[in-house]
């Protein structure tokens, strides 16, 4: 699996963590910023929808459990930030449907 | 950091149920009476400890983390305020019961160390974070407020058991009463809602200057109306107190409209949502009263007016609010608790699933339409209506709580 494929595999697998009191997947919410792999590595930047939001752990433990649960992979790197800012905008279509906003 | 906050809102549910079985048992007869005497002691104090003040401490302990980023000073600290605090505050209820004054002293003493190790607990907590916003000073306001009526009531207590029940007895009531409604209630439930309300509503780019309007009008009014109490002010200075009261939830409405207009879930659930409608009614009922109290200087203070001000304020909005709350604070627990590590596991329940928002929101209006029962039975001095819309209030309280507490067994 190439490297630009394994990233888009990453991709999918995230869709599997939801916001548990939004019932949205990360990458729906646009929470996920940024998807590295290189040589059996990950690197995940994502941000939450606000600072001190209740569900931190819980969700990034979550990136952690699917990712090294479904690929044969053991390091894994979440690395939670707050710049840029997470906007709505950042949302996905699917997600804005979800959620009954447009 | 589980157990602390249940520990809180577990023992503040089984007084929430002990209030309302007692309540029943008694027919409501002091419902329309004044509430000065030993059996009306107990039932505030049920009330207002037993259950809205047990909920918010546990809230507190919850919500810290979420507000501060960081974790409470010290948790045994937390424990030691719980059994300092539950035993003082049982034997205080059991003194008002038997009326043994060396029991109501011995025990809100007791009470009142637990609320000054809680104090301790989340002043520390506070300043080791040094977050100074809206929120955190509102809290940490509430919490001073606390202590002063804890302190205010011990004195009080100390007082009945020596027989020494100075001319200063009223004024100290009274500023108990404003302190611990106005201040630890008022402060707490506007800062929470400044961090909980965008959270639901999911709510990003709204302004918050109107969040220090509020808080500053808010203080404002908490102590003026103290000090007016404490040095024996009159009529206007304390319509001109509940005047600021009322700028302050001006204030504070448009803001929770601010939020609200930049949400982006359309549904926060129904629980916020009626949590909002509340302070809408209080903004409106206190406005109605400051009106009416200037044509009728003399109703301001009296018995009757006091009652159904005490039953909009800690009924209708404070008890009212935490009821809205609970709907998401006990799921937020109990999924954290249970299925915060399965995150990311395909099955696991979403929050929404623990509990059914429907029945939430019937539950909520059923209490509303009862208190509105209560409210105009007070008003218009009806025994009957006051059985009916009792009984009613505390059967449709205690379903709607067996309703939030069938979460546990998910």
């Amino acid at each position: 699996m190439s490297e630009m494929e394994m990233i888009e595999r990453i991709r999918e697998l995230l869709k599997l963590v939801y916001d548990p009191e939004l019932g949205i997947s990360i990458i729906d919410l646009g929470l996920v910023y940024d998807i590295q792999y290189e040589a059996n590595k990950v690197y995940v930047k994502m941000t939450l929808t606000t600072p001190g939001c209740p569900m931190h752990d819980m969700i990034t433990g979550g990136v952690d459990f699917i990712l090294k649960d479904r690929l044969d992979i053991s390091d894994v790197e979440v690395d939670v930030v707050w710049e840029p800012k997470w906007s709505p905008d950042m949302i996905s279509d699917e997600g804005k449907e979800t959620l009954n906003y447009f | 950091m589980f157990r602390l906050p249940f520990f809180f809102i577990i023992t503040g549910i089984i007084g929430f149920f002990l209030f309302h079985g007692v309540s029943i048992l008694t027919l409501f007869d002091w419902l329309q009476h004044d509430l000065r005497g030993p059996s009306g002691w107990f039932y505030t104090h049920l009330f207002v400890l037993g259950w809205a003040t047990m909920l918010a401490m546990g809230a507190v302990y919850q919500l810290i983390n979420v507000i501060l980023q960081s974790t409470i000073y010290s948790q045994r600290l937390g424990y030691a305020h719980y059994v300092f605090f539950t035993i003082g505050l049982s034997g205080l209820l059991y003194g008002f019961v038997s009326f043994k004054t060396i029991y109501i002293a011995g025990f809100a003493t007791l009470a009142f160390i637990g609320i000054f190790l809680f104090a301790i607990n989340i002043g520390v907590t506070l300043w080791r974070a040094r977050k100074w916003d809206a929120i955190t000073i509102s809290a940490a306001c509430a919490v001073l407020y606390l202590v002063l009526t804890g302190l205010i009531g011990m004195w009080m207590g100390v007082n009945f058991y020596t027989g020494n029940r100075t001319a200063l007895h009223e004024s100290l009531l009274k500023a108990h009463i404003w302190l611990g409604t106005l201040g630890w209630f008022g402060m707490l439930i506007t800062g929470f809602s400044y961090k909980m309300l965008p959270m639901f509503y999911l709510a990003h780019h709204y302004p918050t200057r109107l969040q220090w309007a509020t808080l500053i009008t808010w203080n404002t009014a908490i102590v003026f109306g103290a000090v007016s109490f404490l040095l024996g002010g009159g009529f206007w200075t304390t319509w001109f107190a509940l005047l600021f009261v009322t700028l302050a939830l001006v204030f504070y409405n448009i803001h929770l409209l601010q939020i609200k207009k930049h949400r982006v879930k359309p549904n926060p659930g129904h629980g916020i949502r009626w949590s909002v409608y509340a302070a809408q009614f209080l903004l409106l009922f206190i406005g109605a009263l400051l009106i009416y109290t200037v044509v009728f200087p003399n109703q301001l203070l009296h018995p009757k007016m006091v009652l159904l001000v005490g039953w909009v304020y800690l009924g209708g909005w404070v008890s009212f609010t935490i009821l809205c709350y609970v709907s998401k604070i006990i799921p937020f627990l109990w999924w954290t608790h249970k299925f915060g590590k399965l995150a990311g596991r395909p099955g696991t329940p979403l929050m929404a699933d623990l509990l059914d928002d429907k029945k939430v929101r019937m539950g909520v209006i059923t209490i509303a339409f009862c208190l509105f029962v209560l409210f105009a039975a007070i008003l218009i001095d009806s025994t009957t209506l006051t059985v009916v819309g009792g009984l009613a209030f505390s059967i449709s309280s205690v379903l709607y709580m067996i309703l939030i507490g069938r979460v546990f067994s998910r």
